[in-house]
């Protein structure tokens, strides 16, 4: 019996225009995506090529360490074969930084910097395809799945048999999924098979797997809006309304919550504006000013003053020493006004991700960079890797610069085989999975709820 | 045989829609249920299929409780619903083959489908053709073709021959006669008193929830049915 309602299920889909239609644009879809995708990294993996080949030669060109110190190490942030799919944050944080003994580093020059172009319509990923039009047709393929078939007649008549309610909507669900899934399953493997003949994408065993794991997604990602659309379809009177109903919940989902949460953290957690730690800064140096004077003239009257060589002494290193304590203090207050900024802007974002978790299309976002090594946290891990690498650069370049001192005469040639070269590993498979896991809990938790929701709406909806 | 015993069926909102309704329908039998719109025809159909829940009172479908065993008591009739859309998408075959393996048929051929489809006066290039391009009156004999594949021996229709032209009624009547023939218990609601007249082995007319007259067919042919049914409706016993 289910056999038969899961087989019409799947002919009543794949026989109607409107699947000839999803198919259709999503194999479009895709494959553009892909073929946009690849084009996109293969440029950028032929700039940073150049960029690593330009760095190499001018760091040979250069005749001494001091020179060296002078341009700093410029760092280039590889680009990740699987922003092919899931660009991620890639296009808009910067690529390029320099090491070098005076400043912090930092990221800079991004890709919509160099080219404002791609930031007008951002990208055209797999990612984004699946986010926002696969959901819609899982919604379209849905909406009328069970107040449709009222609408028409046909349940009431099902129901004129020995069938079990269970039995029709599981066989219902099995068969509009498995045909939802074939304009996904379909193209997609297409689109892996294109991405195979590029000569220039690698994709390691460990690529593979993060793939599988970004698919997984996709179709959980697609079964949450699934399960959605059955679930309005099981608690409607009207085709009509609950078409409407998804589309507000679609939007809500996809582009409420996600910018909503972002606003909600900032009023939730709000984090200090840049002037107010300065003027928070400005009134401590007040106070160590005060101090200043205050231990001065605490000084003086202690020690009146004296014209001897020792007083003068006495005076010099007392000031020496009393000016040193004063900069710690300053430095120590700076640096923990700056400690808390970060914790509260810290806070503040983690509180917009985790808001904005609710929404299968944020976990769907969050979860495929962290597989595809294309979000936040693996852009922050190159950026500490930077920041760890200015120190052992810094002690290097100091270290070959004193050695020189009082050699005097032409400096050596320096070899650059010496040199400590930055060293970066990223994120195993085995930690991006631990970082996407909430998203698929949360995704699955959705479904569940939602099947079951279906399903208890089912077995006591009014067919007639 | 189908039953009613003191059939009741009180709506959500208040509504008395059934009121201790009694009769049945025996094997052999065609029973025709009339009554002006709202009467409670459609409900006492819905209370055999356990659609709805009756608030009092038993529908029997050969002895079996409607409500208690819902399941078993559907696999004992055959329904030919008011103008059931069908899947358009699906050709007309596509569509019997469906409901018949519902219905527990499961080893019947194209051929078998092509007989029934041919005995409800189908035209033999709509077999194959999808039920979007279907009239009214098409899909009504579809309709019918899929209660008689089911081959129940219970039958239940909803004003069956709303859209059906004259010739296909008088087809259709034909082949209630044949139904009945076998044995199978009719029950069918209609508007139709003229079609009534000619089948039915009894006739009964309802009204706000209570079958107000019953008679059979030698009981009512001495009279004018369409009579008796008008002075029903304006309240005026017979
Ligand atoms: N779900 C419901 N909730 C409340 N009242 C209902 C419901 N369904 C039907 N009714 C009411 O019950 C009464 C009987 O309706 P029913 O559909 O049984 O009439 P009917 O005899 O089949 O009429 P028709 O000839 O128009 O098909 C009507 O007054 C109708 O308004
Ligand atoms: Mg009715």
């Amino acid at each position: 019996m289910l056999r038969t309602i899961i087989n019409k299920e799947i002919l009543e889909n794949i026989t109607s225009p409107k699947f000839v239609f999803t198919f259709l644009l999503c194999t479009i879809l895709i494959l553009l995506a892909v073929y946009a995708g690849v084009g996109n990294y293969r440029s950028e993996l032929k700039e940073y090529h150049s960029a690593l080949a330009l760095n190499e030669k001018n760091l040979e060109s250069q005749t001494s360490w001091g020179l060296i110190a002078g341009m700093g190490m410029k760092i280039t942030k590889p680009p990740q074969v699987l922003g092919c799919m899931i660009s991620g944050i890639q296009d808009a944080v910067g690529r390029n930084a320099t090491v070098n003994i005076a400043f912090d580093p930092s990221l800079v020059d991004s890709r919509y910097d160099s080219n404002p172009v791609f930031a007008i319509f951002g990208p055209l990923d797999l990612a984004l395809i699946v986010k926002i039009v696969l959901s819609l047709f899982a919604i379209l393929f849905t909406y009328d799945a069970i107040v449709g078939e009222k609408e028409r007649g046909t349940l009431k008549l099902s129901l004129a048999n020995r069938v079990p309610r269970d039995q029709v909507i599981l066989g219902k669900a099995i068969g509009s999924f498995v045909s939802l899934l074939v304009p996904l399953v379909i193209p997609f493997l297409i689109g892996l098979i294109m991405l195979n003949l590029f000569p220039d994408v690698h994709l390691s065993g460990d690529d593979w797997a993060r793939i599988g794991l970004i698919f997984l997604f996709f179709l959980l990602y697609l079964f949450v809006f699934f399960t959605l659309g059955l679930f309005v379809s099981a608690r409607t009177n009207r085709s009509s309304s609950s078409l409407f109903i998804l589309l507000f919940v679609w939007v809500v989902f996809i582009f409420v919550v996600p910018k909503g949460a972002v606003v909600l953290s900032k009023y939730m957690r709000p984090v200090p504006s840049v002037h107010e730690i300065n003027s928070e800064k400005d009134a401590y140096l007040q106070q160590i000013q005060n101090e200043a004077i205050e231990g001065r003239r605490t000084f003086f009257q202690e020690n009146p003053q004296e014209d001897t060589p020792e007083w003068r002494q006495k005076a010099q290193e007392w000031g020496a020493a009393f000016q040193q304590e004063l900069t710690a203090k300053i430095d120590a207050k700076n640096a923990e006004l700056e400690e808390a900024y970060q914790a509260k802007r810290r806070a503040q974002q983690l509180l917009a991700l985790n808001l904005s978790r609710i929404s299968p299309s944020s976990a769907l976002t969050f979860g495929t960079q962290s597989l595809s090594k294309t979000g936040i946290q693996e852009h922050e891990r190159f950026l500490n890797a930077i920041k760890s690498y200015k120190p052992i650069f810094t002690k290097f370049i100091n270290g070959k610069l004193t050695e020189n001192i009082g050699t005097g005469g032409q400096p050596p040639k320096p070899d650059l085989d010496e040199l400590p070269r930055m060293d970066f590993k990223p994120m195993s498979l085995n930690d991006s999975f631990m970082l996407a896991l909430p998203d698929l809990v949360v995704m699955a938790l959705m479904i569940i709820v939602l099947f079951a929701g279906t399903f208890v709406s089912f077995l006591r909806y009014d067919i007639r | 045989m189908l039953e009613a015993k003191d059939l009741t069926k009180r709506y959500e909102d208040g509504l008395l829609a059934l009121d201790h309704v009694n009769f049945e329908v025996r094997e052999g039998e065609i029973y025709c249920m009339l009554g002006a719109n709202g009467a409670g025809k459609t409900t006492t159909i819905n209370l055999f299929f356990n659609f709805i829940d009756p608030t009092e009172g038993q529908a029997l479908v050969n002895g079996i409780d409607a409500s208690k065993d819902p399941l078993e008591a559907k696999g004992n009739i055959a329904f030919v619903s008011e103008n059931v859309m069908l899947y358009h998408n699906f050709t007309a075959r596509q569509n019997i083959d469906y409901f018949a393996k519902l219905g527990g048929k499961t080893d019947l051929q194209k051929d078998d489908y092509y007989a029934v489809m041919r005995k409800v006066g189908l035209q033999d290039k709509a077999f194959e053709a999808k039920l979007k391009t279907f009239s009214k009156g098409m899909r009504q004999k579809l309709g019918i073709a899929i209660a008689i594949i089911k081959d129940a021996p219970n039958i239940i229709l909803d004003e069956p021959t709303s859209g059906l032209d004259p010739k296909a009624a008088a087809e259709f009547m034909d082949i209630l006669t044949e139904l009945k023939k076998q044995g199978k218990a009719i029950l069918m609601s209609t508007h139709d008193i003229f079609r009534a007249k000619t089948i039915a082995d009894r006739v009964a007319i309802m009204k706000e929830g209570r079958i107000v007259m019953e008679r059979t067919r030698e009981e009512f042919l001495k009279d004018d049915l369409e009579k008796i049914y008008l002075n029903y409706m304006q309240g005026i016993a017979a």
